[in-house]
């Protein structure tokens, strides 16, 4: 396997087509005169279509926000992001709605699914939120592909939490989205749940051509994905093809070293090509 | 501890300003009710006070005390005057206008008038008289111009007892042939008086009889005299007022007196005999302020299911921050103490501010009632008595305390395991135990049998028995029904729920969110059941009474209105006086009134048993007739060679229908030879309510030549605006100098709707005050479940739910919440005012059972528009909320 850590990333997005996402000198301040924070500095980056991304990097590192200003949960300062070709940085509220209902999908840490409805409706309500009729068959697939066949009558309480979370990457597919955003799916999860998890999303990925973006600080989920992109003080910081746990925590090391000392690092970087931009 | 409670009092402060503020309208409601009882027996005292003016002592007698006991008073040393008190009352005409007047008579000394000249004098002479200025202004009268006052007198003679004499007397008593009667017969004597005076009753001393004129002495004393049957009465007073000689011993002249008089007499000061007077006006008790309690009472009780229902969403929202303290090392009891401190913090300030509200109303009432000059002196500042204080203060506070028990149970039942476990989104609540379902199911069934029982006592005529049964049947099984309502409240919500889930996604979330805390959506639905079940039993009740009463009304009385110059001859023998043309047309131009037909009346004779029997008959068209009685069986037939007989006069002489009657014109007091020619008519036996016979007026005509039209029959356009169209229709025939009866179907049910429908209205007043506070119950409960799911509204935003969606989602669950306890409680209260109905009126005859469509439809649009209004401000706070809040994990 190829395991070329600190690919550079090429200034132009790659030619197979217009990427899912897409962000653009995307920036988001926080507070303001001297307090001011770059949770996000500048950020160039491409998610390409069918693939499942990782967004990696330590706390704080800004790898939530720019997931959060992607999926247009949160407002950019400056810059520009955009889910295949509707810049969504400059959509207002409803429109922003009608996006993650048709367009978007999410999967939580925490999987938030509703107490009060049983796991198919729970799958089933993005569709009812936009007055839509369930895809039968696509149902099924999920359903089967997930392997939740037995537990859809259950309800939430009834369930275990890798369940839970099935449930929830069901919910996030249903209307066929053209990205979903998982937040640290396996962060609630045992290592064995946390496993089959990511199985399933990758089967998504590989099996029914979803585009899955996913944040998380675990290298062995990271290793799951197509791509990782490594994330740090707000700033592309990285970014490898077919990871595995070894390459991934080789790249979070660097990254480490980095963070002491950025300017150091920055200059001595073993390819001296790091995929920090001004 | 007690820091830790302040400190989360201070978190919670929204959530617990709302509870309070049911609390807060609760007590406001207590100290109103007690304050106001305190003011309208100051009222009741001072009025009361002000008829005996600066009088210093009141001599009074339960036995009467004789003009020589008076005069024994007069000659007391130390009294300078006395007066008897005498209030009397007499009917005054002037042009067409007549009133009944209460009158007093002059006063010996200065010192009894309770009254002020305005202009004028005091009448000092016989044929004087003095009139309250409103009353003079009523009837048109300047000073000098002359009124007649209307009297009886005792007129001896008119041995036989005939009822032929009747030019200006009017038989008040019909004595039958035979039996021993006193010879002679109460005359009405027509005075005439000069208008020497008006007055004014600035302490309103004569307010609640609207005002007394004022009749020397001389006159009222001859008047009262002669107004007695021989031996029947002699003159004695009540009570006699004293004025004391300058420099007398009060107490030396009450002793003196005293003495001087025999038997029960008792001697009070002026302000003595007027508390005493005022103690018996209210028998002793405070009826009104019981009853107004008792709304008070159940605005109480619906405050305390609020702030229950509060404080066990505020336990379950810091189950983590009881199981970290759990945790820490606090025991059980610490947990349950701090809530009820919380509680008793609560109660406290709530009930201050309630106390401070509650005056603040009364006074703001008194402030406004003052200035609007009611004709009664009102106190211009509130009373406040430390039963008014102290009592709201403690019910309000041991009420939140005792709502608060069972959560400060649930905070003992947090377990230190909580604190550990990752904080889920709120789980559905089980549902409650065996024993209040055991408890529930016989208060259910054992009030509803004691109900039905009330029902049939009812039925069976005993009507207090009937009456006592279904209400403690009632108050049983409607106490089932709250207890129950944990088991069934939300099965209903569900139901109507999946009615809803048709109407798309946002139904179907709102309906899954009431569900997902039964206890809790059926104590919010409860609190309002509560109030809307009272709310709609009175108004089926008073419908019910309504409908009853008009169907007997409607039997009695053939048509809506009946205008007429002889309205009250029934029987005939008077001379007809005709009825304008022109009041004809005035009563057509009356809004409301669909038709006029006019009818003539003359006297007959038929023979009947050998007699000839005096009769009133009316000629009225057939056709109009038919098209404006309630009951058309009342004049089915009338046609020429027919004569409609009343049925009580064809009981009474035995006519049955196609008995041939010969009507022949009968001698009248101005016609002693009437013209015209008997005829011979074929009866008819009818529902037809009163005496007089009714014939076509060609017919009456016939029998007796040049009969006028002495009565109009009037049909409204819709007889339930009765209480409208008939004082419209007095008033504009109150112009007319020739005294018109308006009598009627729709007279009496004017009148009686206008007495339920403000007993009605006040009860309802009463009990909007525990609906309101119901309806703060459903928004905090919904502001409550807002916080709650703050995180699963963010997960809704972040999957497609837009802000509108959501606030969508909110509105109909409060809408829901409150429907459904408005629809419930309508049901409840139309089956409980239909039990009530028939088991209080069965006496009355038939009980029409109906259901007030119009109070529910506005009870269930309140209740629906509350509702949505609830759901505004945790709408707002929901939508705030980003979708960025669902990732977040704490």
């Amino acid at each position: 396997m190829d395991t070329t850590v600190y690919q550079p990333i090429p200034g132009t997005p790659p030619a197979q087509g217009t990427p899912a996402v897409r962000a653009r000198s995307l920036t988001k301040l926080y507070g303001k005169g001297e307090a001011t924070v770059r949770a996000l500095d500048g950020v160039d980056v491409d998610f390409e279509k069918g693939a499942f991304t990782a967004i990696m990097g330590p706390s704080g590192s800004g790898k939530s926000t720019l997931m959060h200003l992607l999926a247009g949960l949160d407002t950019a300062s400056s810059g520009q992001g955009f889910i295949g070709d509707t810049e969504i940085t400059a959509l207002g509220d409803n429109e922003l709605t009608r996006l993650r209902r048709d367009r978007v999908g999410f999967v939580f840490q925490s999987f938030n699914l509703l107490p009060m409805f049983t796991a198919e409706q729970n799958i089933t309500l993005p569709i009812e939120l936009a007055s839509g009729t369930v895809d039968k068959e696509w149902l099924a697939t999920l359903v089967q592909t997930l392997g939740l066949g037995a537990r859809l009558t259950h309800r939430p309480s009834e369930l275990s939490g890798g369940q839970q979370q099935r449930v929830a990457i069901a919910r996030a597919l249903i209307a066929k989205p053209e990205v979903v955003f998982a937040d640290e799916p396996t962060g609630n999860l045992d290592s064995r749940s946390g496993a089959e998890v990511l199985s399933f999303l990758r089967r998504s990925v590989r099996e029914l051509g979803r585009t899955i973006i996913m944040v998380t600080h675990d290298p062995t989920a990271a290793a799951y994905a197509d791509r990782v992109i490594l994330i740090a003080d707000g700033r592309i910081a990285g970014d490898i093809d077919d990871p595995t746990p070894e390459s991934v925590l080789a790249g979070l090391d660097a990254l480490r070293t980095l963070e002491g000392d950025p300017a150091d690092a920055l200059a001595a970087g073993p390819t001296g090509s790091t995929a920090v931009r001004a | 501890m007690v820091r830790l409670t302040l400190a989360q009092m201070r978190r919670s402060i929204g959530r617990l300003s709302a509870a309070g503020i049911a609390i807060l309208i609760g007590t406001a409601f207590l100290t109103a009710t007690l304050l106001a009882g305190n003011v309208i027996n100051r009222i009741t005292t001072d009025s009361i006070a002000a008829q005996f003016a600066d009088s210093d002592l009141v001599v009074a007698s339960s036995a009467g005390i004789d003009e020589a006991g008076l005069a024994e008073i007069r000659r007391t040393e130390g009294v300078e005057a006395a007066d008897p008190q005498v209030l009397r009352a007499f009917e005054l005409v002037s042009g067409g206008k007549r009133t009944y007047q209460v009158v007093v008579p002059t006063a010996s000394d200065p010192r009894f008038e309770a009254q002020e000249l305005v202009e004028g004098a005091m009448p000092s002479r016989p044929g004087e008289i003095a009139l309250p200025s409103d009353v003079a202004e009523r009837l048109g009268l300047g000073l000098g111009d002359s009124v007649t006052v209307v009297r009886m007198v005792w007129t001896p003679g008119a041995e036989d007892g005939a009822t032929a004499d009747a030019s200006e007397t009017t038989p008040t008593d019909e004595t039958a042939p035979g039996e021993e009667t006193p010879a002679g017969t109460y005359v009405d004597t027509n005075e005439e008086l000069i208008l020497v005076g008006t007055l004014d009753d600035p302490m309103g001393a004569y307010a609640q009889v609207g005002g007394a004129g004022v009749l020397s002495n001389e006159d009222l004393t001859a008047w009262e005299a002669e107004s007695y049957a021989p031996g029947e009465s002699t003159t004695a007073y009540g009570a006699v007022l004293v004025a004391l000689a300058p420099g007398a011993d009060l107490e030396a002249v009450r002793s003196s007196v005293t003495g001087s008089l025999a038997g029960d007499t008792e001697v009070w000061t002026s302000a003595e005999y007027a508390k005493e007077q005022a103690a018996q006006m209210t028998g002793g008790e405070d009826v009104f302020t019981y009853v107004i309690l008792t709304f008070a009472a159940i605005a109480l009780l619906v405050a305390a299911l609020v702030i229950a229902n509060t404080f066990q969403v505020l336990v379950a929202q810091r189950t983590r921050t009881l199981a970290l303290l759990r945790c820490v090392g606090a025991d059980r009891k610490q947990l349950a103490r701090s809530v009820l401190l919380e509680a008793m913090i609560l109660g406290v300030v709530a009930s201050v501010a309630g106390i401070v509200f509650g005056i603040g109303l009364v006074q703001l009432a008194l402030t406004v009632a003052g200035s609007m000059d009611l004709g009664i002196p009102l106190p211009s500042l509130v009373q406040v008595t430390p039963v008014a204080l102290l009592v709201p203060l403690l019910v309000g506070t041991v009420v939140t305390l005792v709502a608060s028990f069972s959560p400060a149970r649930a905070a003992t039942r947090v377990a230190p395991l909580a604190a550990l476990r990752p904080s889920d989104a709120p789980t559905l609540a089980s549902g409650a135990g065996r024993v209040r379902l055991a408890i529930s199911s016989i208060l259910v069934v054992g009030g509803a049998g004691l109900l039905v029982m009330g029902v049939l006592l009812g039925q069976q005529g005993s009507a207090e028995a009937g009456l006592l049964a279904s209400t403690a049947g009632g108050a049983a099984s409607f106490v089932g029904v709250l207890v129950g309502a944990i088991f069934w409240l939300p099965k209903v919500v569900s139901l109507v729920g999946k009615v809803l889930t048709g109407s798309g996604s946002t139904a179907k979330l709102a309906a899954a969110n009431t569900l997902r805390n039964p206890r809790r959506t059926a104590a919010t639905s409860t609190a309002l059941l509560i109030g809307v079940t009272l709310v709609a039993m009175m108004s089926t009740g008073a419908v019910s009474a309504r409908m009853s009463m008009n169907d007997e009304l409607d039997g009695r009385y053939p048509v809506d209105v009946s205008l007429a110059t002889d309205g009250y001859d029934e029987y005939g023998g008077n001379q007809p006086v005709a009825l304008p043309q022109s009041t004809i047309g005035t009563a057509e131009k009356v809004e409301g009134v669909e038709s006029v037909v006019p009818l003539t009346a003359t006297s007959v004779t038929v023979a009947l048993d050998g007699d000839d029997i005096t009769f009133l008959a009316r000629g009225v068209d057939p056709d109009g007739a038919a098209a404006l009685v309630r009951d058309k069986a009342a004049v089915e037939g009338l046609a020429p060679g027919t004569v409609v007989v009343p049925a009580g006069v064809a009981e009474d002489w035995g006519i049955s229908s196609g008995d041939e009657l010969v009507l022949t014109a009968a001698e009248l007091p101005e016609d002693a030879n009437p013209q015209g020619t008997p005829a011979t008519l074929e009866a008819l036996v009818t529902p037809m309510g009163g005496r007089a016979l009714l014939v076509t007026p060609q017919t009456l005509e016939g029998v007796a030549t040049g009969t006028p039209v002495t009565s109009a029959w009037v049909g409204l356009a819709d007889v339930n605006d009765a209480a409208s169209v008939v004082p419209a229709l007095q008033d504009a025939l109150a112009e007319s100098d020739l005294p018109i009866d308006v009598t009627g179907a729709a007279v009496e049910r004017a009148m009686y709707q206008k007495v339920v429908d403000t007993i009605l209205g006040v009860i309802v007043g009463l009990l909007a005050v525990a609906v309101v506070i119901a309806l703060i119950g459903v928004a905090n409960t919904l502001s409550l479940s807002v916080i709650e799911r703050r995180r699963e509204s963010a997960t809704l935003r972040a999957i497609g739910l837009s802000r509108s969606q959501l606030r969508w989602m909110l509105a109909i669950e409060g809408m829901l919440i409150a429907g459904v306890g408005a629809v419930l409680g309508i049901v409840l209260g139309v089956l409980y005012g239909w039990a009530g109905a028939s088991s209080a009126l069965a006496v009355m005859g038939d009980v029409t059972l109906a259901v007030p469509w119009r109070d529910v439809a506005l009870v269930l649009v309140v209740a629906l528009v509350a509702g949505l209004l609830a759901s505004v401000i945790p709408g707002r706070a929901a939508a705030r909320t980003s979708p960025v809040e669902a990732l977040a994990v704490d």
